[in-house]
């Protein structure tokens, strides 16, 4: 079926089958790979999106459900060559290693921001516990969030 | 997952009549975090799924002390618990619902669809148990009222016709309320309830509720009526956490064991009991 939302800021005309999910989509028909499929059962985060502004596992919906509505995805975040600043700040105290979960992690903590723009370490911790890290460690992920935060302001 | 047929309905009576087409072989899709995983896994194949986000009623969320809180069935989890009358006059609810999956779950799923899959250990279930929620349905004969103690029939059963369409639940406001939402989990966030427990206290009354120790969320009658207008000291404690174990059948699963699920039954009535006093 034929659905119409906002990718990136584009509006998209698109064919989708039902049955297919909303990560499957991003990734095989639009070539965004940011996000993965982890678990695949919204346990770990990092096929999130923002769904409207808001932080969504892309897994545990269909493709279909973004009809009509606005999805950014991580390919979508900088403005032109401009980072965003959880992306600079990802990258000056070095919260990444492999990358899986970074896209994930930073649009969580988008999310977070824009709800809550001066959040406690408690905060940042209690948000991005829908966001699973298997090798960088979360201090520096949390520290991160925190300079982000400070620069937004 | 299996190929179906795809329905965006507008209004309540649209999605009503695409129920009545095909009761057996239709699904409602709400946010779907529980559904979609669920059709992926193959535990679920509808032939049709009628999506009924797009019905703008149903987003609504109200309160006024009259008519009490009514959440609408598509409004999301994170913003009920968000919610200035839900934290002010239903604080145990919104624990409860921050408590459901992971925010970016939250930002998606709802309370109606928390209840409607008939889960034992909904975390929503045992608020709504205790604050005496309704659930309002509209079926094929117009809309009626299902008080949610006669809601639950099982693990995943519910009292609903295959005509019916949950349009939200409405919880009724008491003055003078207080309340407790208690969970145990294995991991403190993301994780599902190895057993969860809401209490609440209105004058002399007490009412209890604890999820994922028999097939359905359940009260406790015993310890209800033994405490009413008890004093709270050890020994009336002690004794009212005694009958628990009357009232609940709990099991072995992955996430316990049936003797631990005993101990944390009464650990977490405790719990609701200290933090209403």
């Amino acid at each position: 079926m034929k659905i119409k939302f906002t990718l990136n800021q584009e509006m998209i005309e698109h064919e989708v089958v039902p049955n297919k999910t909303l990560v499957k989509m991003l990734r095989e028909d639009f070539d965004l790979t940011g996000a993965k499929e982890g678990c695949g059962g919204g346990e770990c985060g990092a096929c999130t999106i923002l769904f409207n502004g808001k932080p969504v596992t892309s897994c545990l919906m269909l493709a279909v459900q973004a009809d009509g509505q606005e999805i950014t995805t991580i390919e979508g975040l900088s403005q032109g060559n401009e980072l965003d600043e959880l992306q600079k700040t990802f990258i000056s105290t070095g919260a990444l290693q492999c990358g899986y979960c970074t896209p994930g992690m930073i649009l969580t903590a988008k999310g977070l921001l824009a709800e809550n723009p001066d959040p406690t370490r408690e905060e940042i911790k209690t948000a991005l516990s829908g966001n699973l890290c298997r090798c960088t460690g979360y201090k520096r992920i949390i520290e991160a969030v925190e300079q982000a935060a400070k620069q937004y302001r | 997952m299996k190929s179906f047929e795809y329905f965006k309905v507008k209004t309540v009576a649209e999605a009503i009549d695409r129920l009545k087409e095909n009761p057996d072989g239709s699904h409602i899709l709400n946010g779907g975090t529980d559904l979609v995983l669920r059709m992926k896994e193959n535990h679920l194949h509808p032939d049709r799924i009628i999506d009924i986000r797009g019905i703008e009623a149903l987003s609504e969320i109200s309160f006024s002390k009259e008519e009490g809180l009514f959440v609408g069935a598509c409004v999301p989890l994170g913003e009920m618990a968000h919610h200035k009358s839900v934290m002010e006059h239903y604080s145990m609810l919104a624990d409860a619902a921050e408590l459901v999956g992971s925010g970016q779950i939250r930002n998606v799923a709802t309370m109606t669809g928390n209840l409607c899959n008939a889960s034992p250990l909904a975390d929503t279930a045992t608020p709504a148990l205790v604050l005496k929620a309704i659930m309002i349905v509209e079926g094929l004969d117009g809309e009626k009222e299902i008080p949610v103690n006669e809601f639950f029939k099982g693990v995943r059963r519910t009292a609903l016709e295959k005509t019916d369409l949950v349009i939200g639940v409405r919880i009724p406001f008491e003055e003078g309320l207080q309340g407790s939402f208690q969970k145990a989990s294995r991991r403190k966030d993301v994780d599902l309830s190895t057993v969860c427990a809401s209490g609440v206290k209105i004058g002399d009354e007490y009412r209890f509720a604890l999820g994922a120790v028999a097939p359905t969320p359940v009260r406790l009658p015993q310890v209800e009526n033994f405490l009413r207008g008890k004093e709270i000291n050890r020994e009336t404690m002690k004794q009212a956490l005694e009958l628990i174990e009357n009232e609940i059948s709990p099991i072995d699963d992955v996430r316990s064991t049936k003797e631990f699920r005993i101990h944390l039954a009464k650990t977490l009535v405790q719990r609701c009991l200290e933090q209403m006093a």
